[in-house]
């Protein structure tokens, strides 16, 4: 198989296995679905781009995950991107049942945090531990521990929420 | 509820449909290809400049009427290879800031330094172009002992033109590039 068709065979392992967790991703930061549709693509982007580099030195997760937030994050610091994510949630999620309505307030929740508190939720909550989170963001791990435990006192009341 | 229901929640959203995929996938492969594309008629457009225009105005240099003619395109001649040098010392780092699998502090930093340099750069505009539209002047100068005022007016009111735009353009550009430099140092700080 050609280097090419390798990777390329490889990249869409790496989507399928990756798009739950980047598509979550592309919902916390980009509240319309035409700016969702822009970061994941924009993630998978950087992360075709990147991929003959990855050597395996430190796992294909926090490989990527560190990709998706650097492209996340310096998404969020454009111009152009910044007023599409002061706009409200729209209304193109359906909402049914208690479930979806928890999933709704969670999302708005995380959407109101600023950059770096969003990061570390988003990373606790695909479940990655304080270190592999420090890991992906540099933080270390022992800073994200206790932020992490002043971020989920703020989401406790969507935890109790019926 | 618990901690780990908050997660069970999070991630319960059913995956994107494998048709979706393929269709992300197709559309990653042709922006690429496509972005790939534009770099290498980029380079191919400025290595074509220095190769033709530069030695064209070179020779202009060595064999101009004047001397003032001489030392105008001379003068164009540096600036056009400033300005080519100075188009892709500022792709090079567009390059170097794109995200990649650094850790996002490293990402972070990396970035907002080079987008300080770039910003840098952009505010140096009006003085990069200044060789082309100081060469240009002079040979107006000689228009204007040679032909008459008319001609020469006109082209120094283009140049004038000209140059006001680039400086207007370079000025606004690099406070929108230390705009950004600011915010991302601002997540830096909030991050770390």
């Amino acid at each position: 198989m050609s280097r090419d068709a390798d990777d390329k065979a490889r990249f869409s392992e790496l989507m399928e296995t990756f798009a739950g967790p980047i598509r979550r991703l592309c919902a916390a930061y980009a509240l319309g679905a035409a700016d969702r549709e822009d970061l994941f693509q924009d993630i998978f982007l950087a992360v075709w781009r990147a991929l003959p580099g990855f050597r395996g030195d430190s796992s294909m997760r926090t490989w990527l995950y560190r990709i998706a937030h650097n492209v996340a994050l310096t998404w969020q610091t454009r111009d152009r991107r910044r007023q599409s994510r002061e706009q409200p949630l729209k209304n193109d999620v359906a909402v049914t049942g208690d479930m979806d309505l928890r999933r709704l307030a969670l999302n708005h929740a995380i959407a109101g945090m600023n950059p770096a508190d969003r990061t570390l939720t988003l990373l606790w909550l695909e479940g990655l531990s304080a270190a592999e989170i420090e890991d992906v963001t540099g933080v270390k791990s022992a800073t994200v521990a206790v932020r992490l435990s002043r971020i989920r006192k703020q989401l406790n009341p969507i935890e109790v929420t019926p | 509820m618990t901690h780990d229901s908050l997660t069970a929640m999070w991630i319960s959203e059913p995956p994107p449909s494998r048709q979706a995929l393929l269709s992300a996938m197709d559309a990653v492969l042709n922006e690429d290809r496509a972005a790939r594309d534009k770099d290498r008629w980029m380079q191919i457009a400025g290595g074509l400049a220095v190769a033709l225009l530069c030695p064209a105005l070179l020779w202009c240099a060595a064999h101009g009427v004047t001397p003032l003619v001489r030392g105008g395109y001379a003068l164009m001649a540096a600036g056009t290879a400033i300005l080519i040098s100075t188009h892709w010392t500022y792709a090079a780092w567009s390059r170097k800031a794109l995200p990649g699998p650094a850790d996002s502090r490293s990402q972070l930093q990396k970035s907002a330094f080079l987008l300080a340099r770039q910003a840098t750069l952009m505010r140096t505009a009006p003085l990069c172009c200044a060789p082309v539209f100081i060469g240009t002047a002079l040979i107006g100068t000689w228009i204007y002992q040679q032909r008459g005022a008319t001609e020469a007016y006109f082209l120094w009111g283009l140049i004038a033109v000209a140059w006001f735009i680039v400086s207007v353009g370079g000025v606004s550009s690099g406070r929108k590039l230390d705009e950004r430099r600011v915010r991302m140092e601002r997540l830096l700080s909030d991050l770390t």
